[in-house]
């Protein structure tokens, strides 16, 4: 192997998507990935593309992100399963059709409008299955969903085929500077080195920080998922709900996904999951409430992905403060899926030098040390996971 | 002088050997299939389906006697060709995890029987908690990941030996493929009538090793 110009930590999405924009870009990369190609958030997303509900300080870049993903077959070979059958948030509630309209308004008063009030008669053509309490919501026509893992690998075939270099089994151990040269030592006892760093280690990435020299306050979470047996079809769009957690969709297979953000438990060193059954109760019951056909469904399967989560919820993405040749892109916060294509642009276009994109400023890692994110007057709408 | 707390014992399986165990350990609760399925395990309980509803069966003994190799491989037992690997007396080496019958490689009915018996005798005379070897799971490595949907479209196919064994070579890469068994989506609606309290994130100070 040649000296790589670039090291990136992590072959989750958003590293693999930098290795491919890196190596297209000429450079010499090589991925470090502790376990297999999206062994964790990457792999184990709810595949939710969607721009309807982001933090303000998200919307520019997931409105590019949604123009992406109508073409991704263009940018790594394949579609990834990507479906534009557009998000749906339901309202339950009259106060919660109110909030989610005032949110329609503000985001058009900063000149988006990509997220459309709809009443309950719209609501029910769009979702005929839906329950009769629901009383109207809102719509993101151009959103859908992909597969995360076939996605994720997808983007480390573009990235290998433009050279790039991926190492699975490579756990970080210890990072250096040294010389002009980051030095990462893996736990089998490999040296790798190169003048930049990208740190995209996901939940891990607090560590890479704090190894750096860069402590972020950073925290993690195991965000639940359900799949049913597949049924006949019951819905097209991706479904989420404005007062409680969900992200709710149909596979082309049938299989109904329910997740959107209630947690087991995690172990970071081992990476084992313990699931919270009443939690993953409350996301069918969840389901059900909104979904009345799905009384005779039987759930087959229930996992969890380690996903990064920063105080604030928004993604460490900028150019270290403390360390020369370090960019960070981590902590998505269970929400960093539908971005990957854009990030992994950003991302390479800082690590080569590039201006400072002021559309990632919220992000900057610093943001913390220095007294928080940049302020938005109207924060996001729940996020569900994925 | 306070009174020994008697161990509580859950017995999984209604064939012959989940029914020779209960005979010899009258005390235990039998979790058997139709009125009740098994389909979840943590270290201390099982979940289980039944009468339209989910609950936590709390145990401080489990004798899996019930072909349930998932089951088992969740808690942490050790699997060899889609069998459970234990001792003469059942015993996983998971502390508290005994298993009789095909699921622990018996022959026949007797051979299943007799299994159960030696296991229920080794849990009345109290040794649950066991000296053996902590086994490690042994399992096939699944030459490619399964993504979630193609790993429930797996479990959704007949419990059986095909299953269970394409089921524990992802368990192999995975970790615990849950469930073990498919599980009422309603049942478990019922479980929680109101949202649970947020959790905060897991905090994480460590640093890499």
């Amino acid at each position: 192997m040649t000296d790589p110009d670039i090291l990136i930590v992590g072959g989750g999405l958003h590293g693999l998507s930098a290795a491919l924009h890196l190596a297209r870009a000429g450079r010499r990369v090589r991925v470090l990935e502790a376990r297999q190609v999206g062994a964790q958030a990457s792999g184990y997303s709810a595949g939710g593309v969607r721009t309807l509900g982001r933090h303000p300080a998200e919307v520019p870049l997931a409105l590019e992100a949604i123009e992406r993903w109508h073409t991704i077959a263009d940018l790594v070979g394949e579609d990834c399963g990507f479906r534009p059958v557009g998000q749906v948030r339901v309202a339950e509630t009259e106060a919660e059709l109110a909030s989610l309209a005032a949110r329609v308004e503000h985001l058009r008063a900063a000149g988006w409008t990509h997220e459309e009030l709809a009443d309950a008669d719209t609501v029910r053509r769009l979702l005929p299955a839906v329950a009769p309490h629901v009383v109207g919501g809102i719509v993101a026509r151009r959103d859908g969903f992909a597969s995360p893992l076939r996605t994720t690998r997808a983007f480390g075939r573009a990235a290998e085929a433009a050279r790039a270099v991926v190492i699975e089994g490579a756990r970080v151990a210890a990072v250096e500077r040294q010389a002009g040269l980051w030095r990462l030592r893996t736990q089998g006892g490999e040296t790798h080195a190169a003048p930049l760093l990208l740190n995209a280690a996901g939940a891990w990435g607090g560590r890479i920080a704090r190894a750096a020299g860069e402590p972020i306050p950073f925290g993690f979470n195991a965000f639940q998922m359900l799949l049913t047996e597949a049924l006949p079809p019951l819905l097209t769009p991706v479904v989420g709900a404005a007062g409680r957690p969900l992200s709710f969709k149909q596979s082309d297979s049938g299989h109904v996904m329910i997740g959107g953000g209630h947690k087991g438990q995690a172990d970071l060193d081992t990476g084992a999951i313990r699931l919270d059954v009443p939690r993953l109760a409350y996301s069918a019951r969840t389901a059900l409430d909104l979904f009345p056909a799905l009384q005779g469904a039987r759930i087959v399967h229930a996992w969890a992905g380690i996903e990064g989560v920063t105080p604030d919820e928004l993604p460490v993405i900028g150019r270290s403060a403390v360390a020369d040749g370090l960019v960070h892109a981590f902590g998505f916060s269970g929400h960093g899926f539908a971005l990957a294509p854009v990030i992994g642009a950003r991302v390479a276009g800082l690590l080569l030098d590039g201006p400072e994109a002021h559309d990632l400023t919220a992000f900057a890692p610093a943001r913390f040390t220095f007294g928080g994110p940049v302020p938005e007057t109207r924060p996001a709408l729940l996020q569900p996971a994925g | 002088m306070s009174a020994i707390e008697t161990p509580r014992i859950v017995i999984v399986g209604g064939g012959p050997a989940g029914r020779a165990a209960h005979a010899a350990l009258p005390g235990a609760v039998l979790i058997a299939r139709p009125d009740a399925t098994a389909w979840h395990a943590e270290p201390g309980h099982l979940w289980v389906e039944g009468d339209g509803r989910v609950w936590a069966e709390p145990f401080d003994a489990l004798l899996v006697c019930a072909d349930e190799p998932l089951l088992l491989a969740t808690l942490g037992c050790g699997i060899q060709a889609g069998r459970v690997v234990a001792d003469a007396a059942g015993r996983t080496g998971v502390p508290g995890i005994s298993v009789a019958g095909r699921v622990a490689g018996a022959a026949d009915r007797q051979d299943a029987e007799r299994q159960a018996i030696l296991a229920a005798r080794a849990l009345a005379a109290g040794s649950v908690d066991t000296d053996a070897p902590v086994i490690p799971p042994a399992e096939t490595l699944a030459a490619l990941r399964l993504d979630p949907v193609a790993l429930a479209a797996l479990l959704e196919q007949p419990v059986g030996l095909e299953r269970d064994r394409a089921a524990l070579a992802q368990h192999a890469i995975l970790g615990a493929v849950v469930p073990a068994r498919p599980v009422s989506l309603a049942a478990l609606a019922g479980l929680v009538a109101t949202m649970p309290e947020a959790v905060p994130p897991q905090a994480d100070m460590d640093i890499l090793a």
